[in-house]
């Protein structure tokens, strides 16, 4: 008996390294309901029983406070809501001035939103109480097999012990993982689901209540109309969005990597200073700094004043970069230069922080591999090619797939910069509230913020995740293919 | 032969300057106009027609329903401190986990960590005030620093990358002289990290200093001794207001970018440290 | 092994904390932060029972009541008095504590639609916000009990009808002033000369300097077509809007005045600007005539001193014929929030702060036109040019309510305009696009 236990254990043990995913424990956890004696069956209702029965009479109180906690909110806190979560509520807000206490007097009203965040916090709860509870059962037979087995039960002592030691990752976890439950997934899990409602203007709470409507959401993005152009700005902005990802995050890099190997060279004095410089560019909070470059930049900005003094406006104007009437560069008011500008003031932004990084990567490159470049006499700009780069590219290739998903998510660089001051003159964006210059980020954002539309923003918002995980999935395959290569190299 | 060598360098250095000179524009702007007799936007000319340093003084000890700058700046501080205290521990916390321990659902919790990330960020904000609004900590900075840190465990990876790189030599060692995990972590991992967290440090603690959005949203009282310094400078250049504080919002730009700017040129060498060492492995 | 477990564990912990976070926070009204937080989970029953308590203290001690109020930054000092002055007068009746935060009118709107239960309880906001709000039920219509006769009464009819919905009057007009007029400098132009846009644009051109407006914004741009009666107006359902702009029936087509105003926008003698552009443009010189509003007034008085001047739009030439150009009847509303607890209260005080006195003290310090008839018929009043010029205005001005579809459409249109119709798109087309904006349902 004992040996068939153990062969069972160790195929288990072997799975376990094997595939690191659930299965095990609804096995172990089924097992248990099988095979486990009456204290084990017992914890199945009372998750303290298997311990009480072991004599962990602390972890006994423990689970069963637990256990007593969880349920009392599911069932006193949440079914209410859950009971709603079908219709999401049907009770209109109503209420009557009462002139004799001066106070309104309001119905026992629904509230959409509660609702569904309510729900969503249950079901998580009942999520995390199901796990726990497998994992609960699996822990008492194991504990039963070792009090059979005659092997050391430990105290609650040993037990605080073992979190400071081979289950030391629990102790570390439990913290920053509640609070990305907390602030993350839920709220994520909840605009996921605003997606299939009509949780719009015309249906916001407490006043009125919004309700699930499928997924005429995502139809409404992808068709077009004259007086529905979702799917005509969700494609303008999606372009555009790729475009600037493409262009925001090689021009940093590439750039990036130029300044800091042009500081690196022995021939530049004084490489610590210019590198100050830029760094003290870094450290001006970036809200500041875009939206001094906005006013700066503005058309009747002081960069235009000078520009029409310098005869340089009228310059642009004779070989058509600028309007015939205008007499102001639109830095960032029409769509041309507006996108220009923001992948430019993109690079200021971004290329000392990008030249900090490869300054680290580039002195951590191995000497011998510079050195042989320069006994083959290749030029500086051969070496560039030949060596940094391919070297750079090894090294901090990952890094690019991350920032292009950054930069389809980079928000400040164009809400900062462009908002009040860009008008589309295009009356199908204007519709859907979107701009020739937007991101999907802003986009979304500004459906959010000034027009309550957030059913069409976390459509967008699903969409947007859609998109950087295909990406990442397609960039990460071809670069750990690659890494492999270079491995044998 | 020397003669063209000179002029290669003065090439080379004549080309920093340029260089150089955009970069800072916009800082020198910054700092000129807020220098300015003009409280509004100067739009004719770069520099000012006149100095002075009443900007400054306004913004400090003059402070109106507009501008509560001393307010704002402690209340950004505190909220970054507290911060900067608890994304830092969950930086740590999670990379040393994700990166020196082995545990069943290590590998689950990085694919779901990376998929979390992948959604954008606002995306979740009217959610998220809600939930703080539920435990009734909206319009409190301590909801501000919760919102800050509270998913800062995501950021793990480039802390994990940097301990990738702390020979597993040293931890098998330290094992095998019967230190507990927690005795390595703090012991052996942490002293030997120190670029990596002062590159966590700064990091978090910039964040309050430069979010206006979140800021915004929670902190939605209309008080303005509440706000921080992101929202109280922003709130300056709306429509009304920007023609009487133009010039105070540059000056508090600088009083912000000031003690920023000191400790990234003091922390810089750590910051690259830890940022290459993080990035390449991670 | 056991990490799902001390997981659920901790997230209970912080799930239980939240829990007991929001348990109290209804109940303590917390301390710190001025919000009055109306049952912002278990909502309803909740306000229930606090009313039966309430009952029995109104007819005992001294009630303590504290509200939060929103104004614009400008008028921060200005409200902080009257709200003084308020509790002072009430003292006898209750304890009152009144708060007041910094919301900027023109964004009112925006942050109240956010989280209406936590928005201030008494707020002001521009009255073409006002439609929004109702349909959002952050304005609390104003029962008859509560001296709704003595506000229409005491108020511009103009006024009146720009607060009332439905036949329902949802807030307290404060100012009555939110319209536009022409503000000239009579170094360079004299009154005959801004009679029409074509005379002062000429005039200006001719000396270098220019006229302005802000063309991409349905507000200005709607006193351009209503001038020849065309008209754009809110749908029977509250939120679409209707809108007539594109005609080709009327006496004077859409295209005539799309024409007129790109006419504007070309000349040498015009620039569009927004606000902050406008005071920047006089201060230095560069603008000698504008069509703006009196929160503009004193940036331009300063800057022109003797030479400042405000009179009547000035007539634009369409299909052959001069038509003189409308503004809107707009005014300053103060709107008392549904959600708040003592309702009965913060109206009282949305009445304190728009009654005739505090419409005079407003006038006073801060130069805004009275909306109160009395207020408004003062000689301090008449004298004032930048109002006296709104006041001529006033026989070609209408009340605009539109939908939110109005805004967006009207603004890249105006924006087409001012680029100058770059890409040479027929302007029929434009304005049927903009048209097609305009009424599309909103969705």
């Amino acid at each position: 008996m004992s040996k068939k236990n153990k062969s069972q254990a160790n195929a288990m043990d072997d799975r376990m390294v094997a595939v690191e995913k659930e299965p095990n424990l609804f096995k172990a956890a089924f097992l248990a309901l099988k095979n486990g004696d009456w204290a084990v069956k017992c914890s199945a209702l009372w998750m303290g029983a298997g311990y009480l029965a072991r004599k962990q009479y602390v972890k006994a109180l423990i689970m069963t406070l637990y256990e007593v906690a969880m349920l009392a909110f599911i069932f006193v806190v949440g079914m209410p809501y859950l009971a709603d979560f079908g219709t999401l509520g049907t009770v209109q807000l109503e209420y009557v001035f009462n002139m004799q206490t001066m106070k309104n007097e309001m119905n026992d009203y629904d509230n959409s939103f509660t609702i569904l965040l309510f729900s969503v916090i249950t079901f998580v709860a009942i999520v995390i109480l199901f796990f726990s509870w497998l994992a609960n059962l699996r822990a008492v037979h194991k504990l039963q097999k070792r009090a059979e087995a005659g092997k050391h039960i430990n105290s609650f002592k040993e037990d605080v012990k073992s979190y400071l030691n081979e289950k030391f990752h629990i102790t570390l976890l439990s913290l920053p993982v509640a609070g990305v439950v907390v602030f993350t997934v839920v709220p994520l899990i909840i605009l996921i689901a605003v997606a299939f409602t009509n949780y719009d203007q015309q249906h916001m709470p407490p006043d009125s209540l919004f309700d699930w409507v499928g997924i005429e959401n995502f139809t409404r993005l992808f068709t077009n109309g004259l007086t529905a152009t979702f799917g005509y700005s969700f494609k303008t902005v999606l372009t555009w969005t790729l475009i600037w990802a493409f262009f925001a995050t090689f021009s940093n890099y590439f750039l990036g990597i130029m300044l800091a190997k042009f500081l690196l060279n022995k021939k530049t004095k004084f490489p610590k200073f210019w590198r100050t410089i830029f760094v003290v560019t870094i450290a001006v909070p970036q809200f500041v700094t875009l939206l001094l470059i906005r006013n700066f930049l503005s058309d009747s900005g002081i960069v235009n004043s000078l520009f029409a003094q310098a005869g340089i406006t009228d310059f642009l104007k004779d070989i058509g970069l600028v309007a015939e009437h205008l007499d102001y560069v639109p830095f960032l008011s029409s769509p041309g230069w507006a996108k220009v500008m923001v992948i430019i003031i993109n690079i200021w932004v971004g290329v000392p922080y990008q030249m900090l990084v490869a300054t680290g990567v580039l002195l951590n490159i191995p000497a011998d591999m510079t050195e042989s470049a320069k006994i083959d006499g290749a030029n500086e700009w051969h070496s560039f090619w030949k060596i940094t780069m391919p070297y750079m590219f090894a090294v901090t290739g990952p890094t690019l797939v991350t920032d292009f998903v950054r930069n389809i998510n980079n928000f400040n660089v164009i809400y900062l910069l462009t908002q009040d001051v860009y008008v589309t003159t295009n009356q199908s964006l204007a519709l859907s509230k979107a701009k020739e210059i937007d991101l999907l980020v802003t986009w979304l954002f500004r459906l959010t913020q000034e027009n309550y539309n957030y059913k069409m923003a976390s459509v967008i918002g699903i969409m947007v995740f859609i998109i950087c995980a295909i990406f990442t999935l397609v960039a990460f395959r071809s670069l750990t293919k690659g890494d492999k290569e270079r491995m044998f190299q | 032969m020397k003669a063209k060598k000179i002029i290669k360098s003065v090439l080379r250095h004549g080309f920093l300057v340029v260089l150089c000179t955009i970069w800072l524009v916009p800082i020198v702007w910054i700092v000129l106009t807020s220098f300015s007799t003009d409280p509004g936007i100067n739009i004719r000319n770069f520099f000012p027609e006149e100095y002075t340093l009443v900007n400054y003084h306004k913004l400090v000890f003059g402070s109106d329903t507009v501008s509560q700058f001393p307010n704002w700046f402690k209340n950004t501080l505190i909220v970054a401190i507290a911060t900067c205290i608890i994304s830092t521990s969950f930086v740590l916390m999670v990379a040393y986990a994700m990166s020196c321990m082995r545990f069943k659902a290590r590998k689950t919790l990085m694919n779901l960590s990376v998929t979390i990330n992948l959604f954008p960020g606002v995306l979740a904000m009217i959610a998220v005030y809600f939930v703080l609004k539920n435990a009734g900590l909206t319009n409190s900075h301590l909801g501000l620093v919760l919102v800050y840190s509270g998913s800062a465990g995501l950021g793990y990876l480039i802390a994990k990358g940097f301990f990738d790189t702390v020979p597993t030599t040293l931890r098998e060692a330290a094992t095998i002289d019967g230190a507990s995990e927690a005795r390595i972590f703090f012991r052996v991992v942490i002293p030997m990290s120190k670029p990596i967290i002062v590159y966590t440090i700064i990091n978090s603690f910039l964040v309050p200093w430069a979010d206006f959005v979140y800021a915004k949203l929670i902190l939605n009282s209309g008080i303005s001794s509440d706000w921080t310094v992101s929202i109280g400078l922003y709130n300056m250049l709306d429509r009304t207001l920007i023609n009487h504080y133009f010039a105070q919002f540059c000056a508090g730009g600088v009083l912000v970018s000031i003690p920023i700017s000191i400790l990234f040129v003091i922390m810089q060498k750590f910051y690259v440290e830890g940022i290459t060492n993080g990035a390449v492995k991670g | 092994m056991k990490l799902k477990k001390f997981l659920a564990l901790a997230m209970t912990g912080a799930m239980a904390l939240s829990m007991t976070a929001c348990g109290s926070g209804d109940k303590k009204d917390d301390a710190g932060n001025n919000t009055s937080n109306t049952g912002s989970d278990n909502t309803g029953s909740n306000t229930g029972s606090n009313t039966g308590s309430n009952t029995g203290n109104a007819s005992g001690a001294k009630e303590e009541v504290t509200l939060t109020m929103w104004g614009a930054e400008e008028d921060q000092t200005m409200l902080r008095e009257m709200a003084d002055a308020f509790i002072e007068a009430n003292k006898d009746a209750v304890d009152l504590t009144i708060q007041i935060g910094v919301q900027s009118e023109s964004t009112a709107k925006d942050t109240i639609l956010t989280d209406v239960e936590t928005a201030a309880d008494v707020y002001s906001f521009p009255n073409d916000q006002l439609n929004e709000l109702v349909a959002a039920g952050a304005l609390m219509a104003i029962p008859d009990e509560m001296g709704r006769a003595d506000i229409e009464a005491r108020n511009t009819s103009g006024s009146v009808a720009a607060a009332t919905v439905d036949g329902k009057l949802y807030a307290y007009p404060r100012t009555a002033d939110n319209g536009y007029f022409l503000f000239y400098n009579k170094e360079y132009l004299s009154e005959a000369d801004v009679a029409s846009w074509s005379t002062m644009l000429e005039k200006a051109a001719a000396a270098g300097k220019k006229v302005t407006m802000e063309m991409n914004s349905g507000w200005y741009t709607y006193g351009f077509f209503k001038a020849v009666g065309l008209d754009s107006t809110l749908a029977e359902n509250g939120v679409d809007t209707l809108c007539d702009w594109n005609s080709t029936t009327n006496s004077v087509k859409g295209i005539d005045v799309a024409q007129a105003m790109l006419d504007i926008c070309k000349h040498e003698g015009f620039i569009a600007t927004e606000d902050a552009e406008f005071v920047t443009g006089i201060k230095d010189g560069s603008i000698i005539a504008g069509i703006n509003g009196v929160w503009n007034a004193n940036a331009a008085q300063e800057a022109w001193g003797d030479n400042y001047a405000a009179t009547k739009l000035p007539t634009f030439s369409a299909a052959g014929s001069e038509h003189q150009m409308y503004s809107v009847t707009g005014c300053k509303l103060v709107g008392v929030n549904p959600h708040c607890k003592n309702v009965g209260w913060a109206l009282k005080l949305a009445d304190w702060i728009t009654n005739e006195a505090n419409q005079v003290k407003s006038f006073e310090l801060r130069g805004n036109g009275p909306s109160n008839i009395n207020a408004a018929a003062s000689d301090a009043v008449q004298a004032n040019i930048a109002i006296a010029a709104f006041a001529k205005q006033q026989q070609w001005a209408a009340v605009q309510t539109v939908g939110g579809n109005f805004w967006g459409a009207t603004e890249t249109f105006g924006q087409t305009l001012q680029d100058g119709n770059p890409e040479g798109t027929d302007l029929q087309t434009l304005l049927d696009n903009m048209v097609a904006g305009i009424t599309a349902p909103v969705q």
